[in-house]
């Protein structure tokens, strides 16, 4: 992965209604977006973008740079976006768009950029292959732990504990806290 | 937000699935009579979208495709979207016009340890790579250095008819180029080529996923890898087709392309 480069904040800038703002994170993070869906998304990825970056302005007030870069800020709200898009379409095979106009708020920033991305991929390469694998296929795939567990061949309790050591891995590593013992 | 590090081991798995499902009512009051907030914790899903980030390969949004959205998210955009990483594939021919240092003279220089300066601001690094430079020149710069090409053996598979081209690869920088001439163009919306670095230090049955790639001319064409991971000693490359936007696991069901050290 290309590390995105340290750069001006712009969600405290949208939160305020700034639409200059918005225009500069289109073109500064349309590009994340768009390949993160298309890992989600098999159909309407278009969709999904629009429906994020919709999403996004609504809770630009919400970014807090002390516990998150933006870019990983704006992935987490992009995965809820699209974790949720599969499961309307599970019930609803047509999904809607959202026209509301972003929220206007105060809130504060960080120019920090996505260490987090550098300290999760150092994380992952030190996961088990399995494991590694079994927490990209349900955090970036959006698969199921059944899913998970047919595609694999692993047992379902395994694709649960795999799913669970990571994740706790990978937060344990962005914390910089020792992981206790299993 | 309010990060809880040392959590009930249930109410961990709760926070943990909620990163990745929407929780049931029964979930949520189950979590918020363990004494979490679960609004108030992000920490997992922070977690999970730095492993997206991490193992996501960023490509540029089509321009018209965010000009729409541009209109439609009340931001109407003044300029098509900057990449964020170079073009997958650059034809020679196209990658050459233009550019104030050749490939042969940043070759020569980079094999010299020479640092150049042009009027155009453009420099030699340390490592030899320029901070402009196309995918011909840090290829160029690669070898200049002494990195071996590794030539392609095609398969029978009906894109690689023909096909010929080299992978250069640097354990060391963590950097490489793949050079293909006569690979079939793919439509990138039917399907496209992944590439796949086999590490000796690895389980041989999850190589490290170097990146998806469109070719768009049977002419000769430069793709810079992108590998996930960290490769310690590459012992094989192999370039498969998959479906649009790559796998996690290949399948191997096509196989197109191999290159492996002698």
């Amino acid at each position: 992965m290309e590390p995105l480069a340290v750069q001006e904040p712009l969600l405290a800038r949208i939160a305020a209604g700034d639409r200059a703002a918005m225009r500069e994170c289109l073109t500064r993070y349309s590009g994340l977006v768009w390949s993160i869906a298309r890992r989600f998304e098999l159909g309407d990825a278009e969709d999904a973008v629009q429906e994020i970056f919709l999403d996004l302005w609504k809770s630009a007030a919400r970014y807090d740079g002390n516990v998150a870069s933006e870019s990983v800020f704006i992935a987490m709200i992009a995965r809820r976006r699209l974790i949720d898009r599969r499961r309307m379409r599970g019930r609803r095979p047509v999904t809607e768009s959202i026209a509301d106009e972003p929220q206007v708020a105060a809130a504060g920033s960080s120019p920090e950029a996505s260490a987090e991305a550098s300290q999760a991929a150092r994380a992952l390469d030190r996961l088990k292959p399995d494991q590694r694998r079994v927490l990209v296929l349900s955090a970036c795939h959006g698969m199921s732990h059944g899913e998970i567990a047919e595609a694999t061949g692993l047992p379902l309790g395994t694709v649960k504990a795999h799913v669970r050591r990571g994740l706790i891995s990978i937060r344990v590593a962005l914390l910089g806290v020792q992981e206790e013992p299993a | 937000m309010k990060t809880h590090v040392m959590l009930h081991p249930r109410a961990e798995e709760l926070l943990v699935e909620r990163a990745l499902r929407p929780l049931s009512d029964a979930e949520q009051a189950e979590l918020a009579s363990l004494g979490i907030d679960a609004d108030a914790d992000d920490s997992f899903d922070v977690a999970a979208a730095a492993v997206m980030v991490a193992t996501t390969r960023i490509e540029p949004m089509p321009a018209d495709m965010f000009d729409r959205l541009a209109e439609r998210t009340g931001a109407v955009a003044s300029q098509p979207p900057a990449p964020t990483t170079p073009a997958p594939v650059i034809p020679i021919d196209r990658a050459r016009k233009g550019r104030r240092v050749s490939a042969a003279w940043v070759a020569a220089a980079a094999a010299a340890g020479i640092v150049l300066a042009t009027g155009a601001g453009m420099y030699l690094r340390r490592d030899g790579a320029t901070p402009t430079a196309t995918p011909a020149e840090a290829r160029a710069d690669l070898l200049g250095g002494g990195t071996r090409a590794l030539a392609w053996t095609a398969t029978a598979d009906a894109t690689a008819k023909g096909a010929t081209g080299d992978v250069v690869w640097s354990d060391a920088k963590q950097r490489g180029y793949m050079r293909f001439v006569g690979l079939a163009a793919n439509d990138p919306k039917a399907w496209q080529y992944q590439l796949w670095i086999f590490d000796r230090t690895r389980d041989q049955a999850f190589p490290v996923d170097g990146g998806v790639f469109d070719v768009s001319s049977t002419g000769e064409v430069i793709v810079p890898i992108t590998a996930k991971l960290h490769v310690d000693q590459a012992t094989l490359f192999a370039v498969t087709v998959e479906r649009p936007g790559g796998v996690v696991v290949s399948k191997r069901e096509r196989i197109v392309v191999t290159a492996k050290p002698s």
